[in-house]
């Protein structure tokens, strides 16, 4: 992927290897991220664009990714729907949440 | 726990190092360390951000966050003590530490400043640099060590790794001493070279703002205490307090200087560009919190030491900028007076200083007596010269003393002029002074007070400004304001009337416009009737209907006059129309009380003079019109004032070559009598001026004065008089002169119109003031039963303070006066001094 600092997508790799595209307005609803993705700061992913997330695994990070869309689409919105989070990623979602302080 | 009731379907978190089996803190910590240092030394783009934050992550989920938490700030302070503090103190040349130490501080002599200069530059550029490198690796390191600060500082317990940090930079760069072996510190030399280059830049020099003002956030940026309160900003805390002092002796020093160079415009203006620059200084250079701190600085030091001695400057202060109209010299004082005193009393009392002593001159000048008139041309004499000098004032230009004392007239005239002159000037002073008013202080409230207060007060100081005024009214209604628009005439009688509001006796003011105005209405030289009711109309919202009243009362008896003299005509055309013969008569009836005195006939005892005797002619007119009007209105008096009337009259003259000229006079009612005697003598033959007085009844006086203008002017000289003397004696004889000559064929005879319309003579003033005094002792009378009636009982003071505050409008009553009327009151048993009190007063009905 072409590495504009300043690109609209962002990627997301898991650990096991998944890459997920997704809008870097989206992507920064994730307090880790943004920091990670801050153009200020001159650290790799920020030149690249690309941020590998070791600490989770493809499943998790796509219900992360689903996540971040789900909140950018519904941002400012009252009455939205509730996502829908499979009881058994429960645990693992958290953790993530936790880290990647969203 | 939501996860407990779905248990078995729950995967188990993989305990956090799933790509990594454990491994131990140390390890780790190298990890991060050795990263940390990358950061520092600008290599972060190797660096992978979630490599880092991973580490720190697994750090805390081991709970050693704290321990990490103190590595870091040995690491930081490690870095700042070993690396970043070494390149600050480097930067220190000896010269500005020189200076620091250094007996004079604040000015080093003009060679050394350009080399301190350079260094003082040079240093804070590398102190800047440091600094922003330190923001920028302090931002990522937090970003990156962010899991630990919210687990380690999240709950306040520890102040976050950044905000240590920057207590870091303020121990370890800022307050280390320069030198191993000095005491100073680098906190202190960025204080003294940032005072350094303040004042350089006062002094008019270039100075590099964006780097000082980069230098001072930092000191903001950065706090006595890791609680980072508003208040203990090193900024705050450490250097603007020496900003300030450096400030207050520079403009205390600056202060004297200016009032040393003895130029208020100068020093005004130097004020001002002062605040400006401090200003700027405040939100370009240095921090716009401290504006209004440097600006009380200002205040206190340069300018309300110094303010009242520059109003006051000899030669350039207020009175020079008001008589040299520097508006913008003004503006500027106002504004630096507006600064530091609300109520900007030092100006406000030179400028009322000012406006009474250029009033006072205004004053002198039109109460001085005139410069000696040159001495009277021998032949024609004042008379003739008064007529010739100014032909426009023609009519009223005469004295009636002038029998006694031809050059008083002459004085009296000029005293006219001068009433009006005064009042011009008046004008012409308040314009000015309203002009600097409205374009140097900005229409400040609290000065147009004290303008008008002035302006009452040295026009007061003149006795005679209601007469002056009046005149001056008298002036512009009768001829002033012919040939201009009504827009033009408005703002003439505005201009009056703004006068008559400075006024305090506004019932003497009323006195003498009743008086000119009986004259203006009577002998129809009005120029304009809508101006006169237009002046009446802004009497009335000036100063109140009761006021007017009598002026309105005396408009309404010429307009009933005129209705009854065409209703006369008709009558009398219905009754005798045949009688082409009958002279038209036109009346004015007035109502005795509402018109001045001498109108009146009422002479100073109050008798009316005696009527004088008509020719048969008129007589039968006279009571043709008494029938008519006591028809209508039976009971009533009416008394014939020929004092103040006028006729056309055809009058023939034979020529000595028998040709007969015809000429239309307007003369005076007297006049007329006088010259309709000459009807029943033969040609040629004379009446002594016992004969005309015996034969008429004409007072003296006006005898006098009417046979003056008949036999004396040339231009009018219908009569002749043997001798020809310019006075008029009771021996003189008079005959009709055939040979009257005049290029019009309607002549107007100059009526010698009494003494309305000129500044009165000091008899006639004290007559006028005798009168006016008797009014008011009836006004207070009235004024003093009114409230007792009201009140029943009050004590002294307080009835004295209403009377006051009734009159006030009207005159301003002299206490002593209101005494003697209240003992008065009290002897007539209107009030009753209550018991054992004197003090108060009791209405008795």
């Amino acid at each position: 992927m072409a590495s504009q600092t300043q690109s609209v997508y962002v990627t997301l790799v898991s650990s096991d290897g998944f890459e997920f595209i997704i809008p870097r307005s989206a992507a920064c609803i994730s307090g880790t991220i943004r920091r990670m993705l801050d153009p200020a700061s001159k650290f790799s992913e920020a030149l690249t664009g690309r941020c590998v997330l070791e600490t989770l695994n493809g499943v998790v990070l796509e219900k992360v990714c689903e996540y971040f869309l789900y909140n950018e689409k519904h941002k400012d919105q009252a009455n939205v729907p509730d996502m829908e989070i499979p009881a058994e990623l429960c645990l693992e979602l958290l953790m993530a949440a936790d880290y990647l302080d969203t | 726990m939501a996860s407990m009731r779905a248990r078995n379907k729950i995967r188990a978190p993989r305990r956090s190092h799933a790509s990594t089996p454990t491994e131990d803190f140390d390890a780790i910590w190298k990890i991060l360390a050795s990263s940390l240092s990358g950061i520092h030394t600008k290599n972060a783009s190797s660096l992978s951000f979630e490599e880092l934050y991973r580490n720190a992550y697994r750090i805390v989920t081991m709970s050693r966050g704290l321990e990490l938490y103190e590595r870091v700030k040995a690491l930081e302070k490690d870095w700042l003590h070993n690396h970043v503090r070494s390149q600050v103190t480097d930067s220190i040349l000896p010269i500005l530490l020189r200076a620091e130490n250094g007996p004079d501080r604040g000015m080093p002599v003009q060679e050394q400043s350009n080399e301190r200069r350079a260094a003082a530059e040079r240093f804070l550029s590398v102190l800047k640099e440091t600094w922003q490198d330190h923001l920028v690796c302090m931002g990522m390191i937090t970003d990156v060590l962010m899991y630990m600060d919210r687990t380690v500082s999240g709950d306040r317990s520890n102040p976050s790794i950044f905000v240590v940090s920057m207590a870091l930079f303020r121990d370890n760069v800022l307050r280390v001493p320069v030198r191993p072996d000095l005491s100073i510190t680098v906190e202190h030399v960025l204080h003294s070279t940032i005072l350094f280059l303040v004042q350089l830049e006062r002094d008019g020099h270039m100075i590099d703002r964006p780097l000082i003002r980069h230098c001072v956030s930092m000191l903001e940026g950065l706090y006595e205490t890791v609680m980072e309160e508003e208040t203990s900003r090193l900024y705050i805390t450490t250097f603007e307090p020496l900003f300030l002092n450096a400030s207050q002796d520079f403009y205390r020093a600056e202060g004297a200087q200016l009032l040393e160079e003895g130029d208020a415009t100068t020093f005004c203006r130097q004020a001002l560009k002062r605040i400006g620059e401090e200003q700027e200084r405040c939100n370009v250079t240095l921090s716009a919190s401290t504006e209004p701190k440097i600006n009380q600085v200002i205040d206190k030091e340069l300018i309300l030491p110094n303010i009242g001695e520059v109003v006051r400057m000899d030669g350039t202060g207020v009175r020079h900028m008001l008589d040299q109209k520097q508006l913008d010299s003004l503006r500027d004082l106002y504004t630096l007076n507006a600064r530091v005193d609300e109520k900007k009393s030092v100006l406000t009392q030179e400028l009322s200083n000012r406006i009474i002593e250029l009033g006072h001159e205004i004053n002198t000048m039109s109460l001085a007596p005139p410069p000696p008139p040159p001495p009277p041309p021998a032949a024609s004499g004042p008379t003739q010269n008064g007529d010739q000098a100014t032909p426009e004032n023609g009519k009223r230009s005469k004295d009636p003393k002038k029998e006694k004392n031809a050059e008083k007239e002459k004085t009296v005239n000029t005293q006219t002029a001068s009433a009006i002159k005064w009042v011009d000037e008046i004008l012409a002073l308040k314009r000015q002074i309203d002009n600097v008013w409205l374009h140097s202080f900005k229409s400040d409230q609290t000065l147009h007070k004290s303008i008008d207060d002035s302006f009452g007060e040295f026009i007061n100081r003149n006795t005679r400004s209601s007469e002056f005024l009046s005149l001056f009214f008298d002036e512009n209604l009768k001829k002033g304001i012919k040939g201009k628009t009504e827009d033009e005439v408005d703002t003439l009688l505005d201009n009056g009337i703004l006068l008559l509001r400075y006024i305090k006796d506004k019932d003497l003011f009323e006195t003498y416009y009743k008086k000119h105005l009986a004259r203006r209405l009577l002998m129809k030289k009005s120029a304009s009737m809508d101006a006169e009711r237009q002046m009446i109309s802004k009497m009335k919202m000036e100063v109140g209907n009761q006021f007017t009243q009598r002026i309105e009362s005396m408009f309404r008896d010429m307009a009933i006059s005129q209705d009854l003299t065409t209703s006369y005509k008709r009558h009398m055309s219905q009754t005798n129309a045949a009688d082409d013969d009958r002279p038209d008569l036109e009346v004015h009836v007035l109502t005795s009380t509402m018109w001045p005195m001498d109108v009146m006939g009422k002479n100073k005892n109050k008798a009316e003079a005696p009527p004088c005797v008509y020719p048969q002619q008129i007589k039968t007119l006279k009571e043709s019109f008494e029938r008519f009007y006591l028809d209508k209105h039976s009971g009533r008096q009416l008394s014939w004032q020929a004092a103040m009337g006028s006729a056309d009259i055809r009058a023939k003259f034979v020529r000595s070559n028998g040709k007969v000229q015809r000429y239309e006079l307007n003369v005076s009612t007297y006049m007329m009598v006088i010259l309709l005697l000459f009807n029943e003598i033969a040609d040629g033959e004379t009446l002594t001026f016992t004969q005309i007085q015996e034969q008429t009844q004409i007072p003296e006086n006006d005898l006098i004065r009417n046979l003056q203008s008949l036999a004396v002017a040339p231009k009018t000289r219908v009569l002749k008089k043997v001798p020809m003397s310019k006075d008029v004696k009771p021996t003189d004889r008079f005959s009709f002169n055939h040979e009257f000559q005049s290029p019009f064929v309607k002549v107007r005879i100059g009526v010698v119109a009494g003494n309305a319309n000129k500044v009165e003579s000091r008899g006639q003033r004290e007559e006028t003031e005798k009168k006016l005094n008797e009014e008011r002792r009836h006004i207070i009378e009235a004024a003093v039963v009114r409230i007792m009636k009201q009140r029943k009982r009050l004590t002294h003071l307080n009835l004295m303070n209403e009377v006051l505050a009734q009159l006030t409008s009207r005159f301003v009553p002299d206490v002593k006066m209101v005494k003697q009327r209240i003992d008065s009151l009290i002897d007539r048993e209107y009030l009753e001094r209550l018991g054992d009190e004197a003090s108060t007063y009791v209405y008795l009905a």
